[in-house]
This record gives structure tokens, sequence and C-alpha cells, in this order.
């Protein structure tokens, strides 16, 4: 469909002549009838920070599955050290030399350090034949040391920091003899200067040969660090160019497949009375002193990092979790909301940010899904009356969600169609505040610009909307004003016209460690 | 779709679609073992399909079938209910004492009713309010219950039911005798509440995901507390017909009740991980038990070997269950 899907090899020939360590020629990977991966070439070199780009649901975690032996390729070849290979467990794949450390890290956190390090590894054993925990321990010190830090390896996973724990997964991952590390989505939950502790790491692998691939959202950090970059769009191969050949505009276009303003839908809106205020606001360990205000016809964006605590502030509005202080004002008048259900009674309606594992009802129909939340209004005598199934339709064909009748199973729609479920859901209740937590992630394009018009055009009727988002570009296309989080607080607030990344990213990343723009080759910071 | 045999060639791909329609309900294997084995006992016996014979196994499963179409349901959403066996030993002693001393059927049925309520809303209350997971609190009350029977009856049986309590168990309306038709209305009104009811399908929303079920705004907890009500109700119904035909109670009566319903609703196709089945599935699975112990006994196996083959069906169901969704389930 695509043409000139250049394979990644086209620039090789200027690099260094090393072998790739491993190299995929038009691999193509289907689910059923999706096709996630169509054609697509990738090789990583020796030593390279190989990036790897392109929107949700772009095929970068399945092309790398395919690296990693969770996945075979349906059609085209795996070569490893230049022989075409066949991994049938990612347990091969990690006999060859290729580790991976997938987004949700893969840790177990109720084992100590030591023991994550040794799950599924040869472990040492005393001549008793019972293990050798000194020598475990020993060695997980010296692992651990060779990255650079110093952990209590006896303590548990989950008392340490997001850091930590991916420092765990990264030495896990290089027992043996690593030449290749698949990072997926490593600095999701990091803050700046372990961002660069990471960056550190990273760069005394590849000193040492090892090949990287880098999956990442976020471009600034992917010039910063990497020698290439794919860019992968709709299970497509785009381009492969050094990094240096590409800024990031160009890179967007590329992703995106188009520029961004036609993404988004925005009007004018002329917000109105306030709708949802919240003072004060504070629950321990989540959010504190939370000051927001939504007003009708206004979209207030919310921006911050992962576990910056805005879906905790979003789930205590709609009644999920109690706040510990403050107060929560609907229309003016001081609420106390102790369920999803008080919530709905007061308009109030949270879609949350999983959509499959929050949002839907997966055995269920499209039409059960969408009538869910009113079933206790329409119903007559405590039975769904026919008219559920007008309902249902009204909605689908409002949201028009395409692939299948309204009695069709939900789990047989694209992710972009599911979304729009899950909102025909709230809109059905008639709520007059919506709670969005990331509405667009892990959805294909077309869905996304969509979904997008929705918001916009709820807006335009006169809904307050809080639009949670870890993707800045959204959150300052759509929204009317910007507030950012950080650490449970609220650290920014800026009106549509103030808003731009630096100033949110700063907000939200308390404006210091930040990483070197790209361009400026500072790509390892020296650690006193 | 190539094994289906169809008359004409341009039928097969509609067909197709209504077989392959039909296969993904949850009870179609259990039914489709179930004609089998009519089959098959049919052939080797010559008693086996006499009209006498098939009432008679579907008056052996009534308590059993009464019992299971309300234990589906707390199935369905989620949870489970193991305390039905002492439950219904209670509520057969407290209907059984009643009715020795006033006779006649409504009082001892509302008794029965009463206490099975009462038990019933004791577990759903600590599942819900107390948040015990289920397997526990049911299986203490199954300890706790059969308890009480020894410390009310003083290990003594209730015998001489009076005939007027009995007609339940003992007699017939519309030809039909009153346990299969006490079961079968159940049946359907369990039926129309679970298909068009709120609550049937707010069952079939918590169990097939509660988070977020409870994100919608539904009343889980509720939800699921009135489906353990709702066994202790059927339990209570299902001891009046046990009097009826028992005519006495013992201080073991109901013993081992309770895994039969637990395997009568899963062998139907209920899904044990919830939000998924139906309630013909849980009236199959009764029948299927009714048919394979009628039938073993027809054809000459010797009573010994009953467990072992209830226990073979039920791992043969889940194990088919599980081909079975693969196969067709997760093809898109």
């Amino acid at each position: 469909m695509r043409p000139s899907d250049e394979p990644g090899t086209g620039r090789a020939a200027t690099a260094a002549e090393a072998p790739p360590v491993f190299r995929l020629r038009d691999v193509t990977k289907r689910f059923g009838g999706v096709t996630a991966v169509e054609g697509v070439g990738f090789d990583l070199r020796p030593g390279e920070v190989h990036a790897l780009v392109g929107e949700n649901g772009a095929g970068k975690s399945t092309l790398m599955k395919m690296v990693h032996g969770l996945y075979a390729p349906d059609e085209g070849t795996l070569e490893v050290g230049g022989e075409a290979t066949e991994f049938s467990s990612p347990r091969d794949a990690e006999a060859a030399g290729i580790a991976m450390i997938p987004q949700e890290l893969d840790l177990f956190p109720e084992l100590s350090v030591t023991e994550n390090l040794f799950v599924g590894r040869h472990r040492p054993r005393t001549r008793w034949g019972t293990l050798d925990r000194a020598a475990m321990r020993g060695k997980a010190r010296e692992r651990l040391g060779s990255l650079g830090v110093d952990l209590d390896v006896t303590a548990s996973v989950k008392g340490l920091s997001a850091a930590n724990q991916q420092i765990v997964a990264i030495a896990r991952a290089l027992v043996g003899e690593a030449r290749a590390v698949v990072m997926d989505e490593p600095t999701a939950s990091l803050t700046e200067r372990e961002v660069r502790q990471l960056f550190r790491i990273i760069s005394d692998l590849t000193s040492g040969g090892v090949g990287v691939v880098y999956i990442s959202h976020r471009l600034e950090e992917v010039f910063t660090i990497s020698d290439r970059i794919t860019v992968l769009r709709d299970g497509h191969h785009i381009t492969t160019a050094p990094a240096a050949d590409l800024d990031a505009e160009e890179l967007v276009r590329l992703m995106v497949g188009r520029p961004l303003n036609e993404l988004f839908t925005r009007s004018p809106h002329s917000p109105g009375e306030v709708a949802l205020e919240v003072r004060g606001l504070g629950r321990a360990g989540e959010f504190e002193e939370v000051d927001l205000v939504v007003r009708r016809s206004e979209i207030v964006g919310l921006s911050g990092l992962v576990g910056a605590g805005r879906s905790e502030v979003a789930q205590a509005i709609f009644g999920i979790r109690s706040p510990e202080s403050g107060e929560i004002r609907i229309d003016g008048e001081v609420v106390r909301i102790k369920s999803p259900q008080a919530a709905m009674e007061k308009g109030i309606f949270y879609v949350p940010e999983e959509r499959r594992s929050q949002g839907l009802i997966l055995p269920f129909s499209i039409k059960n899904n969408i009538t869910l939340s009113i079933l206790d209004r329409i119903a007559r005598f405590g039975f769904v009356p026919r008219t559920e199934r007008q309902t249902a339709d009204r909605f689908a064909k409002g949201l028009s969600i395409r692939g299948g009748s309204v009695s069709d199973p939900v789990s047989r729609l694209s992710g972009g169609n599911q979304q729009k479920v899950v909102l025909a859901k709230s809109l059905a209740r008639e709520p007059s505040i919506l709670l969005l937590d990331e509405p667009t992630r892990g959805i294909d394009v077309g869905a996304k610009s969509e979904i997008y018009r929705l918001i916009d055009d709820l807006a335009k009727e006169g809904k307050a909307i809080l639009l949670i988002s870890s993707e800045l570009e959204e959150v300052l296309s759509m929204s009317d004003r910007v507030v950012v989080m950080r650490e449970g607080r609220i650290t920014g607030e800026f009106g549509r016209n103030e808003a731009d990344q630096e100033r949110v990213m700063t907000a939200a990343t308390g404006g210091r460690d930040r990483p070197a723009p790209a361009g400026r080759g500072e790509e390892a910071p020296e650690d006193e | 779709m190539s094994e289906v045999q169809t008359p004409t060639p341009a039928q097969s791909g509609a067909n197709g679609t209504v077989l392959s329609r039909w296969l993904v309900r949850p009870e179609a294997p259990a039914l489709v073992f179930l004609a089998v084995l009519l089959v098959a006992f049919s052939l080797s016996s010559d008693e086996f399909l006499s009209g006498s014979n098939l009432e008679s196994i579907l008056v052996s499963v009534a308590v059993l079938g009464t019992i299971a179409l309300a234990v589906n349901q707390v199935i369905l959403c989620g949870e489970i209910d193991i305390s039905t066996g002492s439950m219904m030993g209670l509520c057969a002693v407290a209907a059984g004492a009643v009715a020795t001393s006033t006779g006649g059927l409504i009082l001892p049925l509302l008794t029965g009713v009463a206490v099975g309520a009462l038990a019933g809303a004791a577990n759903g209350l600590l599942v819900t309010l107390g948040r015990i997971p289920s397997i526990i609190v049911t299986l203490g009350m199954l300890y706790a219950l059969r308890g009480v029977i020894l410390l009310v009856t003083g290990g003594t049986w209730i015998t001489g039911i009076p005939d007027g309590t009995r007609v339940l168990g003992t007699g017939s309306v519309l030809g039909i005798e009153y346990p299969v038709f006490v079961l079968l209305i159940l049946f359907v009104v369990m039926e129309m509440v679970s298909r068009h009811s709120t609550w049937g399908r707010n069952v079939f929303a918590v169990g097939g995901n509660r988070r977020a079920s409870r994100l919608a705004g539904l009343p889980i907890d509720r939800v699921r507390f009135l489906s353990f009500v709702l066994v202790g109700v059927f339990v209570g119904i299902a001891s009046i017909i046990y009097l009826g035909r028992a005519g006495s109670v013992q201080t073991n009566t109901g013993t081992g009740l309770e895994l039969q319903v637990v395997a009568a609703v899963v062998i139907g196709g209920t899904s044990i991980s919830g939000g998924r089945g139906s309630t013909l599935a849980a009236l199959t699975g009764a029948v299927l038990i009714g048919v394979i112990l009628n039938g073993l006994i027809l054809v000459g196996v010797p009573g010994i070997w009953q467990d072992a083959v209830l226990g073979a069906l039920i791992l043969l169901a889940v194990t088919t269950d599980v081909l079975r969704r693969r196969l067709l389930g997760d093809k898109s």
C-alpha cells in the first residue's frame, strides 16, 4: 500500500562495516485480520543506539517482540550475527545475547533484588546442593556495581524507586553475554536526574560494543541519545536515518503522517460559569493542596509526568478515592462524593485510562457496554426495556463506531472504536463534567482525530472537560487552559496563549535536571 | 465449519454462521454431550428412554437443579458459594420442625426460605462489607451451619413430616410431578431475570470486569449481596422439595450437595471465573449429572464408579471450555 518501504539498511554503507547484531528483513506480523507490522526492515549495529519511534499502535513493540522470540514473524526473516535464526521463546533470544526490558517491568515485587536477578537464571549452589545465597548476593552487588549503582541487594524490589527498579531490570537483562538490549519506553516513569543516570548506563553499554534499541515517545531524549532513528507508522517502515539528519519537526511529521494542526480540532469556546471547583484537595502520599477550576464549555488540560498524581485527583473527584482534606464544589455547592454512583448523580463522569481493564466489559456486546451506566435510568420495574437498542444505536452512530452492529462483542472492535464505546457509555449518562484520562492512548491516528473532534464538540455544547494527557501536543492543542502537576502538587497553570512546550515541561519536571537539548552533543553527562 | 453437513452448498454459509453462533453459547458443549449420552444410554438400555424414567431423572435432580440455578448467579458475578449443602440441611431442619408442629405447606416453606435467606445474607454481608473471599466465607459457613444443625437437633432425626407439607415432593400438577414443575418454573423465572432485568445484566458485568463495573457506577456490592441471598431463597425452596421426597431430615442431610451444585454449574458451561455463562447452562449441568448417575445404574455400572465418572466429567467440561474458546472465541 505504502510506496517505497525502504528497508532499514539504506545508509549502512556510511557507517562502520561491522555486521549487525541482528537484522529483520521484510517482516510481517498479523493478528487475526489485523496486520500489526508489514514488510518492515530493521537492523542494529554493535555499539549504536538505534531509536525506534512512532505513535502508539505503530508496531514498535510488535517488531521488537519478534526480535525477542515472543512472536514469530509470519513473513520475512530474522538474522542474528548474519545467520537466519528462528527463536521459539525469549529464552532462545536471551541465549543469543538479545535482552529486552519491557515497558511494564517484569520484576517480582515481593522478592529481593538478588532473587530478582537470578529468576530463571543459573543459581550458584553450595556443595550440599542448596542455593549459595552469599555467592548470589556477591554476584548481584558486582553486577549492579558495574552499572555504577549501589543498592541494598537484600531489599525487596517493591520498595525501590522506579529508577532503581529499572536498573535492576537492566542488570537482570544483562546477565550473560548481552549483545543487544531493547528498551521499551524506559524513561516513562523516571525523573530527569534518573534519566541522566540511565543515559550514562546506556553509553557505558554501547562503548562496550552492546547495541541498544531505544523505544521512546520523548523526542528530545531520542535526539540526545540515539545514533540512528527508525520511524514506523501504522505498521509500515517510513524511514531510517542518522539522528543528525533529522529534526524534531520532521520527525513528528514522519510519525504522524500529516502536519499536527490537521490532527486536532479546536474551535473557539467561550467558557462560562464554574462547573467544577477543587480547593486544597489532598490525600496522603498521592496529592496535596490541589486547586483546580473547570468552567462550562472549557477544556482544561492536566499535564505532568506519569505518577504525578493526575489520575488520582480525577479519581478522588469521581468518588473512587476519598480525599483527606480540601473540598469539591459542583456549580458552587460543596459536595461530598463517596462513590462513582454519587459522582454520576452530580453529573460527573470519569473515563479511565485503561480501556480494556477499566473501561469495558469485554465479554459484553457493544450495546451492553454503551448502556451499562444508564440501565437503572431506563429500566422499568427493574427490567431492561426494548428501547435499549435504539439508545445504543443512537450513540454508536453519533460517535461513528465502526466494525460491527451494536449486538456484536465489543472485543472485536479496534482499539480506537473500543475507546469510542467507552466514551459513548459516559455520554449516555449525559454528564455535565467529563474527566478524560488519557482518552487517546494506544489508538490509531484516524480515531484520535475523531476523538479530538468529539471532545471539541462536547466543549462547544457546554460541557466542562478535564483532559488528562501525557502527550504534550495533545494538551497544548486541545486545551483552553493547561494545569501542570508534579509529585502530587499543582506546579503551573497557563492560559491558552502562554502555554508552550518549554513552560509546561519545566513545570512538570521542576525545571531542574533537564537533559541537554538536541544537538549539543552532551551524550553522557558526568556524574560527580 | 467444514464439519457441518448441509443439504445444499448455497446454504452452507448461512448455516455455518448460525451453527458457529450457537456453538459459542456457553451451554453448547454440555447440550451436545447430553444428547450423545441420551442416545448412548437409550441404545444400551431399553428402560432408559421410557417417559417414567426420564421424569424420574428430572425429579432426582430437582433439588440439585434448583440450587444450581441460584449458585449460577453467584458464580456469574465472580464469586462462589460452597455452603449450600449445610444450608439445605438447616433449612430442612427448620422447615421440618415447623411442619411437624403445624403441618401445611406455606408455613414450612416460608420458614425454609427465611432461614436460607438469612444464611445467604450472612454470606453476602461477609463477602461484600467484610471483603473476605467468598470461598473462605462459604467454607466457614458450610461448617458453621452443619454445627448449628447438630446443636439444634441434638443429633436426632426429624421424622413424620405430614403429607400436607410433602406435596411438593410427592404430588403432581398438570401431569407433571411437582419437583419437576417447580424446577422448570424457577428456570423460566431465572432465564427472564438473567436476560432481561438490570440485576441480571449487572451480574454479568460485575463478573466480566469488576473494576470497570465499579467505574461505570454499578452497585457491585448490592449485586453480589443479592446473588447470595437468592441462593438462600432457592435453597429454602429446595429444602421443601427434599422434605417432600425424603419425609424426614437427618443431621447429614445435604452433605456433599454443595460441590455437586458447583459441578453442575461448571459442567453446564458457566465459567468458574465469572462473566460468562447462562441459566440454561446450570440446568443442563444438573440434568447431565442426573442422566449420568441414572444411566450408569441402568447400564449396570457399579455404584462405586459414580464419583470417578463425575470427577472425570468435570475435568472434561473445563478442558472443552478452554479448547472451545481457543478455537472459536479467540479467532478474531
